[in-house]
């Protein structure tokens, strides 16, 4: 039976396919090498970095979520808890991080798609001022129903 | 040959890996969208959440319930592709790297099935 991938044509055409620069990775030490100040070089850390933090509260979240199981007392003392400023504020970092990582990560498919591959900074710089308005309004909302 | 052969298999394994990732990221804009104005901006408590009878209500709704379980198994997708393209930045051997994606597809499997299990409990509670 033939496997996928098994055929030297389908492999040639996948790798002359558009998609992401196949480059011998830079480790996770390069992530805050200071001498690089290209922006593309901090877009993919903060990246990395955001995609760390976000698979942390997901499992967080999934945590909390079973708080659930315990009943509405349960549940009350959590709610208490989470809407104290300091949790808002979390809130607020929590949205940062997903505006960032989405937008960012939009670009990022979006020029290995072939898409404005030769104006990728004035994407993510448009994708930033766009995520930043969100952030402000998010924030002014959450700080409103504090 | 045999190494031309096996980078170009592993340029063919990247590019799908890619897709899948962008495919899934693309899918979670619309889906965290979704989750974060339904759990957090329609509701009029502090801070946005809501109460235990809300959650019971809200969860019992099929749309919103089959929702939840598409949010969470493609969530857990890109999260576990996401964790895999870090862990293969430290460089590590074939074996390694077959090991780190087995390892993620083991724990991505446990954390749909607890999700699932979670939904599927709260909804029966409703």
């Amino acid at each position: 039976m033939t496997q996928p991938g098994d055929d030297l044509e389908d492999i040639r055409a996948a790798r002359e396919a558009r998609g992401p620069v196949l480059r011998k990775s830079p480790g996770p030490t390069a992530w805050f090498d200071i001498r690089r100040t290209r922006t593309g070089h901090w877009a993919f850390s903060l990246n990395r970095l955001s995609s760390l933090g976000l698979v942390a509260y997901l499992y967080l979240h999934l945590a909390v979520l079973s708080l659930l199981l315990g009943g509405e007392n349960s549940w009350h003392s959590f709610l208490k808890l989470a809407t104290t400023p300091l949790f808002l504020g979390f809130d607020v970092l929590l949205i940062f991080g997903l505006l960032f990582h989405g937008l960012n990560g939009l670009r990022v498919a979006l020029v290995g798609s072939g898409v404005a591959a030769d104006r990728q900074k004035a994407l993510f710089w448009s994708l930033m001022i766009f995520g930043a308005i969100l952030l402000l309004g998010a924030t002014l909302h959450i700080a409103g129903s504090g | 040959m045999t190494d031309t052969r096996e980078m170009a298999e592993t340029g063919l394994r990247r590019s799908r890996t890619w897709k899948a990732t962008a495919s899934s990221g693309a899918a979670l804009l619309v889906l965290v969208t979704v989750h974060m104005i339904a759990h957090h901006f329609v509701v009029e408590e502090v801070g946005g959440l809501r109460t235990y009878a809300q959650v019971l209500d809200y969860i019992s709704n099929p749309i919103m319930f089959a929702i939840e379980i598409l949010f969470l198994v493609v969530v857990t997708t890109h999260a576990m592709l996401g964790l895999r393209s870090v862990l293969f930045d430290f460089g590590l051997s074939t074996r390694a790297k077959r090991l780190v994606a087995r390892g993620l597809l083991a724990l991505g499997i446990v954390t749909v099935a607890y999700g699932v299990t979670l939904i599927g409990v709260l909804a029966a509670k409703a």
